[in-house]
């Protein structure tokens, strides 16, 4: 399997890595540059656990090669709350039962935070839409909704 | 590790005691899960890791003639490879330690494991793991659990009388015998004169429902990294119950239970199925022969194909009514189907724990229950939310309304002219002292405007319209626990507890039972979780027991705190809390659902659905909410989408996108109603509220879409059962 070299910059940081041709961007951010916040679920692209933001776009990283993340910009759960702050969504995933067991929070508010850049006061229909790429086995989705909707109006 | 970061909480300060239980809470782990530092087991490595893979049987039931692992020993990157040989005797269970850790002799579903192999890399090792030869010779398989308990079926574990049952409390405990050798557990209730109940019966009716296996579906695939120090052994586990895998342990790899050491991270959602664990047993057989740290993440097709699964079950109800539509005796037959192996389930009778309620919340004079749990080669089943409720509730809130709708009166009416009341015996014969159900059948009837006439649709219209109700009770739960409670010298007290949180938000609850005994802002208490080398013995999470246990010893230890102060004590005090909560009671919910159907095609959408829910005091009413959302979110899953589809033995539902669970979309609006003056026995008259929504949204639905015009009478309820019944006349089973 052959080599590669790619760079990327994640939540901020410019970084250079060794990969080989298979490996996925999920192993990448996980096992090399440690951003253990992105979960494996199904490991095929249905659950979201894995969403990360590449150049502002919502990808399954456990789908992406790691070697189309090069000279991409990638957020992560990690890199959302600036200066330790949370950001409103964040908070509101707190306030309003966004979660119970967590395992799937971090590709939620990875979602929601991109449906809000592009529709900052969503409709439940445009929450639908948006949030149907993303399974969470506990709170129903009731409370994930809320979040949302508290955090578009804050 | 350390949770209830006091920096990202309100305010620090003294309150008024009331405050604390109506002020919304803020998780202790809240910060961590909403910024990716909360580690799960996944998350957690050590130098030197090696990575495992598993061999598993291609066939459902064959003899295991021979196993040759040496191309995988050679193969690169490999440092062992250990087949059934290597590990013989031992086998793993919850209660009865029926699964061979590695399968030596006999497979008995596709996907048992016959090797397992250790490398540097996951690649290296599903590399060689391909590389092991097995030689098996096919054997005839049982896929119907009532064929198994035919005379002359093939006997799928005759080694039964090896297998030890689990120690419970340092007591050996022997298992129950069974009639057939096919059979995991049997039991049979009668009480009551059930032969004169249905011989002064104005209308007998009988019934036979189905219920397909079914996943948890939690999103966090089971994970554990084992490693050896010395004489101690080291587990990370997804498990949600430590100090119950470590007693499995013991048994399983003859050690004693104090040199095994369960560290449990955040669970990533339990649902009951990660009381079992897989891996660890094989796991430390690869520990002990590369002297390494492994580490094994199941692939969630591997969830899918050998994890214990909600049993499917066949229910067979009859019920006798008087000419005042009362129930006057109820007979019935329940059959699961346990798989392979009765290892996922934990409790003494290896069945679901709700096996034998095959009517929930009425008052019944006379019964006599049978229901089994019998060995298929079908992957192994457990435990799920509420285990037996969903399967028995459909079933029996189907029969219910489907007497009621025979006898011509309205289904709310007659479930509240049979609901159970105080001093009346319910289907265990077990009196009840107190019952809210005719208080929840009330509410209900108010909230969901049941008086006021259905919408109906034009006769010409291809919709049809429907609504149903359902009623369902949970046990509150029962069991023991203890923990440490320090009071510091700056007034703030900290909680040392053996209790995981696998996201109900038990941490929290512990917080603010001690806030409110002791009048501190909840942020003043830090929660703790310490291993099963440093805490106090804890039963894990589960049955819903938690808020009931171990609130009432949060409780003890902050009452212990404040006795100490009274008498004088400084700071540092530290005390113990224990409790043991032994009080049987119910709690009571009931669903009101209306659905429109296209008769066409056969879809119906939930156009309405109100729940009420008798859940005592509220200490986490976020946590509260988001429970009973959850559990109506994941028990319509059940009535409506899920099946593990099983053919010949395969499961062919292989992935999150084949076995579909509920998205945001699928999800209706839900009108929650709680009672919550009718106090419990945890702390402040607590009750449990885990498994409390889960099980009767599926005879809601049934009966919704039964108004509309389809009775279905096996889950899920699909538009392609609905449309055969409505255009055939018939749904197929």
């Amino acid at each position: 399997m052959s080599e590669h070299i790619i760079r990327f910059t994640v939540n901020g940081v410019r970084r250079e890595q060794h990969v080989a041709a298979q490996r996925r961007l999920i192993d990448v951010l996980r096992d090399d540059c440690g951003l253990t916040g992105t979960k494996e679920g199904c490991s095929v692209g249905i659950c979201g656990a894995c969403s990360v933001l590449v150049d502002g776009e919502v990808i399954s990283s456990c789908l992406l090669p790691a070697t189309y993340a090069d000279g991409t910009t990638i957020t992560t759960i990690e890199g959302l709350a600036r200066g330790g702050e949370l950001t409103p969504l964040q908070d509101a995933f707190i306030t309003e039962g966004g979660f119970q067991c967590g395992i799937c929070t971090p590709g939620q508010l990875i979602t929601a935070t991109a449906l809000l850049a592009a529709h900052p006061r969503p409709t439940d229909t445009q929450i639908d839409e948006w949030m149907t790429s993303n399974l969470c086995r506990c709170t129903g989705y009731h409370g994930i909704r809320r979040a949302i909707h508290k955090a578009a109006v804050t | 590790m350390i949770e209830g970061d006091a920096a990202t909480s309100a305010p620090a300060g003294a309150r008024t005691s009331t405050d604390v239980f109506a002020t919304p809470e803020r998780r202790v782990e809240g910060h961590g899960k909403v910024t990716g530092a909360a580690d799960f087991a996944a998350d957690i490595k050590r130098d030197g890791m090696l990575h495992v893979a598993f061999v598993g049987s291609p066939y459902p039931h064959a003899l295991v003639r021979r196993v040759d692992v040496s191309g995988a020993r050679t193969a690169p990157g490999v440092r062992a490879v250990l087949a059934g040989a290597d590990v013989r005797p031992a086998r793993f269970g919850r209660r009865l330690q029926d699964w061979p850790v590695l399968a030596w002799d006999r497979v008995r579903f596709i996907g048992d494991r016959v090797a397992a192999v250790a490398a540097d890399t996951l690649e290296h090792a599903e590399a060689a793991a391909a590389l092991v030869d097995v030689e098996y010779e096919e054997q005839p398989a049982i896929f119907d659990a009532e064929a198994a308990l035919a005379d002359g079926a093939p006997v799928l574990h005759p080694d039964a009388a090896d297998y030890a049952v689990v120690a419970r409390r340092g007591e050996q405990v022997k298992r129950s015998p069974v009639p057939h050798p096919n059979l995991q557990g049997h039991e049979v209730h009668e009480h009551g004169d059930v032969a004169g109940g249905f011989a002064k019966a104005a209308r007998i009716f009988e019934h036979t429902f189905r219920v397909p296996p079914v996943h948890q579906a939690y999103i966090e695939p089971r994970a554990a990294l084992v490693w050896i120090e010395g004489d101690v052994t080291h587990v990370v586990s997804t498990n949600k119950a430590p100090f119950s895998l470590r007693e499995q342990m013991a048994q399983t790899l003859d050690l004693p239970a104090e040199s095994i050491v369960v560290h449990t991270p955040h669970v990533g959602g339990d649902f009951g199925g990660k009381g079992l664990s897989l891996d660890e047993h094989a796991l430390v057989f690869l520990a002990r022969a590369t002297k390494q740290p492994v580490r094994s993440l199941l692939r969630y097709a591997d969830e899918l194909q050998i994890s214990n699964t909600r049993h499917g079950a066949v229910i067979h109800l009859r019920t006798g009514i008087d000419r005042d539509g009362r129930i006057t005796a109820h007979e019935s037959r329940v059959i699961f189907d346990g798989g392979a192996y009765a290892a996922g389930k934990p409790v003494n009778s290896l069945m679901p724990g709700d096996a034998m309620l095959t009517l929930a919340g009425y008052h019944v004079p006379a019964a006599r229950v049978e229901a089994s749990a019998v060995y298929t080669n079908h992957l192994p089943a457990g435990h799920d939310r509420a285990p037996g409720q969903p399967q028995n509730s459909f079933a029996a809130e189907s029969h219910i309304d489907l007497i009621a709708r025979e006898l011509g009166i309205d289904p709310l009416d007659f479930r509240e002219r049979n609901a159970i009341r105080a001093g009346q015996i319910d289907i265990h014969g077990d009196q009840w002292h107190a019952s809210e159900v005719p208080r929840v059948l009330a509410t209900l009837r108010r909230e969901a405007k049941w008086d006021a006439p259905l919408a109906s649709s034009h006769p010409s219209s291809a919709q049809g319209r429907g609504r149903g109700v359902a009623l369902g009770v949970r046990h509150v739960g029962r069991g023991k626990t203890s923990m440490e409670l320090t009071l510091g010298p700056d007034g703030s007290v900290e909680v040392k507890t053996g209790a995981p949180d696998q996201g109900g938000g038990a941490h929290t609850m512990i917080q603010r039972v001690v806030a409110r005994e002791l009048d501190l802002g909840p942020e003043r208490v830090r929660i703790e979780q310490l291993d099963t080398a440093t805490s106090p013995v804890d039963p894990g999470v589960g049955g819903s027991r938690v808020t009931p246990v171990h609130g009432n010893a949060a409780l003890d230890g902050a009452r212990k705190i404040k006795a100490a102060l009274a008498e004088g004590r400084a700071a540092p005090i530290t005390v113990t809390g224990t409790a043991e909560q032994q009080q049987h009671m119910y709690g009571a919910y009931a669903y009101a659902i209306e659905v429109e159907l296209d008769r066409e095609t056969g879809a119906f959408k939930i156009t309405d659905a109100t729940l009420v829910a008798d859940v005592g005091t509220v200490i986490n009413p976020v946590a509260v909410r988001g429970q009973l959302e959850g559990g109506f979110a994941f028990g319509l899953g059940q009535a409506a989408m899920e099946e593990l589809v099983i053919d010949d033995g395969r499961v062919v539902t292989a992935n999150l996108g084949d076995y579909k669970i509920p998205t945001i979309g699928d999800v209706p609006k839900l009108r929650l109603v709680l009672i919550t003056d009718a106090p419990g026995p945890g702390p402040f008259g607590a009750k449990s509220v885990g498994e409390l929504a889960n099980a009767a949204i599926t005879g809601a639905v049934a009966n919704a879409v039964a108004n509309a015009g389809a009775r279905v009478y096996s889950l899920p309820i699909t538009a392609e059962k609905v449309f055969a019944e409505l255009h055939q006349g018939h749904s197929p089973a």
